[in-house]
């Protein structure tokens, strides 16, 4: 009776319309579902086999044909606004409101699956110039690669079925942890409102009065983040700031110190090489006095010091005798008093004389015996000079002490990598993309959509056709993330596997 | 309706396939059934399909799924082999056209007319049964029965919010769309190739085989096979479909073997051959001889 067409009897064959009695009768309908019983192991074409499954199919088919009938008063009133690929409510939303839904321009909206979800729950009916939508045109008209595809809006209804909040990912509105640990006022925005426009992240006013509190963290993460770059210069400028102090410290000291040096430079003007320095040329030390004024022998006590020969002092310069008495006065010349073992040590200590020895005899200049000190120097100490001083040295001086677990760790050739490592620098993944933010169902009470709070987990979509995420993915999606665990939902046509990677650290056996 | 049960007819030929075609919905590029006579008709085919939505009953749990039905690439391919699928239209003629929505609101203001009659007579039957149960029958009691029945016939309201309204889950639900409701004739001259794929060649010798095939992703084969209908029976087999060419890897085999036997199935490996038959392999767990 609902057919106004009834050219052909054949046309309610395929109807599904209810008529006015049967809408009325659905208020006594059933809410329980049968309980399925135990499957048979093998068809043996028995009369009982048949006859359960004849109840099966009758069951399943009673259950999926059953109609939804809704009091009208209980139903919210949309209207589908494919401009904008939204629904726009004409009737205030029921309790869904809490997690779901946004408002714009004045008016509360659904997301296309926010919309088609409630739809197929029974609580809002969806109009499209004033005609109302079935389930059927819900799904054609609002899944599609533009807003949510199939297998997206599959696993979200999945999802809400279990109880959980399902939000849409906005990449550009989540915050990096490392801003969320400076307690930087978050920017909060809705999902939904990515149609309008992209928010950047927070403010730079506010980053000022807590940088110099955060330098220390700045230190560990340089990302390309602005505000973080500002705090890596400033700790720069605050190391310089110590050094030109320093700098200035190293003073000359006063005019004695000066005396001495011109009057070395003046006894040894009688050498005629005095002003090279190369290993060849040879002063003569024997003509080149060099006043002992430590020495306690009497014999070489001079009372002062001759003048240096003018020519050798600049300008008009004029150099008296120097009286060495109160310097003496300053030196210690008491006798050291020694023990017997002491006074024989000190015997054969002015008797050595290092050019006695045939290595040292050998070397013609300084340079040589330098050389020749350090490869003494490092055969005592277990450094040898042809491990040490070449381009490729060991990885450990066996005479350093370091824990153990450092070493292990300075010797290993595989190091622990975590899965963020790189992962900042990973340009866009191509096909892996976050498409929603899951909260846990027992939220739901406290649930704000202004302030959600962190997700329990982020949800990827693929198939079973797709190919595993490798490595690559698996990075840019943490990142992406940040510290929540990401989740891969796959889709196996009516099947749903939810699979996610976990990141962790072997353990160690070695304790510092 | 009959359902196929394993071993007893061999299907082949398109003549079986007389019945109107099946009306096939894409969402999606996902093949979706909507209507009911064509789930059923999919299920007579011996095709399962898969159900994603809700069920309008108790739509808030993910234990039992109602319609839509999304069909298998090759349990599509199947129908169309068969001429036994069509396209549905995709929309209603003039919608959005005046006399669409004028038609609509008619029916609407037809329903409530209809509504209203029948739930006055139902609040008279209660009223009768629980004056009628309270006191036995005395003349008094009479009278003042046929004034309070008197006073609902006059003072009754029956509020447009309760007015029960269908949301329909297909379009063939849809007072105001006729098309949805039609017979359809099967796509065209086209579709009588069929699928070269291994995939494919496995489903439909399975499937002519009697067996009820269903996508075994989380199984880590292509399909799980059930000797009889799902809802009836267990699955027996996983079948894994490998060309005869291709080696495969020992490792491979040991993995699905053991992944087949924690879950007490046996793996087919099955691959097409020749002139249209398929090799069958199976993988038996057995101990240490």
């Amino acid at each position: 009776m609902a057919d106004q067409n009834n050219t052909d009897g054949k046309g309610k064959f395929y109807s599904e319309i209810l008529s006015p009695s049967e809408l009325f009768a659905a208020r006594s309908r059933s809410h329980k579902i049968p309980v399925r019983g135990q499957k048979d192991f093998f068809p043996d074409d028995s009369d009982e086999q048949k006859q359960r499954l004849e109840q099966s199919l009758n069951e399943h088919w009673s259950l999926l044909s059953e109609e939804r009938v809704e009091r009208l008063g209980n139903l919210v009133n949309g209207q589908w606004i494919p401009s904008k690929q939204i629904v726009e409510l004409r009737s205030p939303a029921g309790k869904f409101w809490q997690t779901m839904g946004f408002s714009a321009n004045g008016k509360q909206c659904l997301l296309p699956e926010e919309a088609l979800y409630l739809m197929e729950c029974g609580n809002l009916q969806v109009f499209h110039q004033d005609l109302p939508l079935s389930i059927q045109d819900g799904y054609e008209k609002f899944l599609s690669a533009n807003t949510v595809s199939l297998q997206q809006y599959q696993v979200f209804g999945h999802l809400k079925r279990l109880g959980y909040v399902v939000l849409r990912f906005d990449p550009s509105s989540e915050s990096l942890s490392y801003a969320r640990q400076l307690n930087l006022p978050q920017s909060r925005d809705r999902a939904g409102r990515q149609l309008k426009r992209k928010r950047s992240l927070s403010p730079a006013p506010s980053s000022t009065p807590t940088a110099t509190c955060s330098r220390a963290e700045a230190q560990e993460e340089c990302s390309t983040e602005k505000m973080e770059e500002d705090k890596c210069s400033e700790g720069e400028e605050d190391k310089k700031l110590p050094e030109p102090p320093e700098a200035q410290s190293s003073a000359d000291e006063g005019g004695g110190r000066s005396w001495w040096m011109m009057d070395v430079l003046g006894d040894s003007d009688k050498d005629s090489g005095h002003g090279s320095k190369s290993g060849s040329s040879c002063w003569d030390f024997s003509s080149i006095s060099f006043p002992d004024l430590g020495s306690t022998s009497r014999e070489h006590f001079p009372s002062d010091l001759a003048p240096p020969d003018p020519s050798l002092l600049p300008g008009d310069l004029k150099v008296g005798f120097c009286d060495i008495a109160p310097w003496r006065q300053k030196i210690n010349l008491r006798q050291v008093k020694m023990s017997a073992n002491e006074q024989k040590r000190e015997k054969y200590r002015r008797r050595w004389d290092v050019n006695k020895n045939r290595e040292v005899r050998r070397c013609r200049n300084w340079a040589e015996y330098q050389e020749l000190m350090a490869r003494r120097k490092g055969k005592r100490e277990g450094r040898p000079a042809h491990l040490w001083n070449r381009e490729v040295t060991p990885l450990h001086d066996p005479t350093q002490p370091i824990a153990t677990g450092e070493l292990l760790e300075k010797i290993g050739v595989i190091k622990p990598t975590h899965l963020l490592e790189g992962a900042s620098r990973l340009k866009d993944a191509g096909d892996w993309r976050i498409c929603f933010n899951v909260y846990q169902p027992n939220t739901v009470a406290d649930f704000k959509k202004s302030n959600p709070g962190k997700p329990y987990s982020r949800m990827c979509v693929c198939s079973f056709d797709d190919p595993v995420p490798d490595l690559r993915a698996i990075k840019l999606l943490a990142y992406q993330s940040g510290d929540i665990p990401v989740v891969i939902a796959v889709v196996d046509y009516g099947d749903i596997s939810f699979y996610t990677f976990k990141d962790f650290q072997l353990p160690t056996d070695v304790y510092p | 309706m009959e359902a196929l049960s394993c071993g007893e007819r061999r299907l082949g030929s398109e003549e079986e396939y007389a019945a109107p075609a099946v009306g096939v919905s894409l969402c999606d590029s996902a093949p979706l059934v909507w209507r009911m006579q064509d789930l059923r008709a999919v299920r007579a085919q011996g095709l399962v399909g898969a159900l994603l939505g809700s069920l309008p009953r108790t739509p808030r749990q993910n234990g039992r799924l109602g319609r839509p039905l999304l069909l298998l690439p090759e349990e599509e391919g199947l129908l169309r082999e068969r001429r036994a699928a069509a396209a549905l239209p995709d929309r209603c003629q003039d919608w959005g056209g005046a006399e669409l929505r004028q038609k609509h609101e008619e029916e609407e203001k037809r329903s409530f007319e209809e509504q209203s009659v029948l739930a006055l007579e139902d609040r008279k039957l209660a009223l009768l049964r629980a004056m009628t149960g309270a006191e036995s029958g005395a003349t008094s009691a009479d009278e003042a029965l046929r004034r309070r029945l008197q006073a609902l016939d006059q003072n009754f309201t029956f509020p447009q919010s309760a007015m029960a309204v269908q949301l329909s889950t297909a379009r063939a639900g849809l007072s105001y769309c006729p098309e949805a409701r039609a017979f359809l004739q099967a796509y065209g001259p086209t579709g009588a190739e069929p699928r070269c794929d291994a995939r494919y060649q496995v489903f439909r010798d399975l499937r002519g085989r009697g067996f009820y095939l269903t996508s075994a992703g989380k199984f880590g084969g292509d399909f799980l096979v059930y000797p009889g209908d799902p809802l009836r029976f267990h699955a027996h087999f996983i079948a894994v479909c490998v060309s005869l060419d291709e080696s495969v890897c020992l490792l491979d085999v040991l993995a699905v073997a053991r992944l087949g036997s924690n879950v007490k199935k046996t793996v087919l490996l099955c691959s097409p051959g020749p002139d249209a038959r398929v090799c069958y392999t199976s993988l038996q767990w057995s101990g240490m001889i």
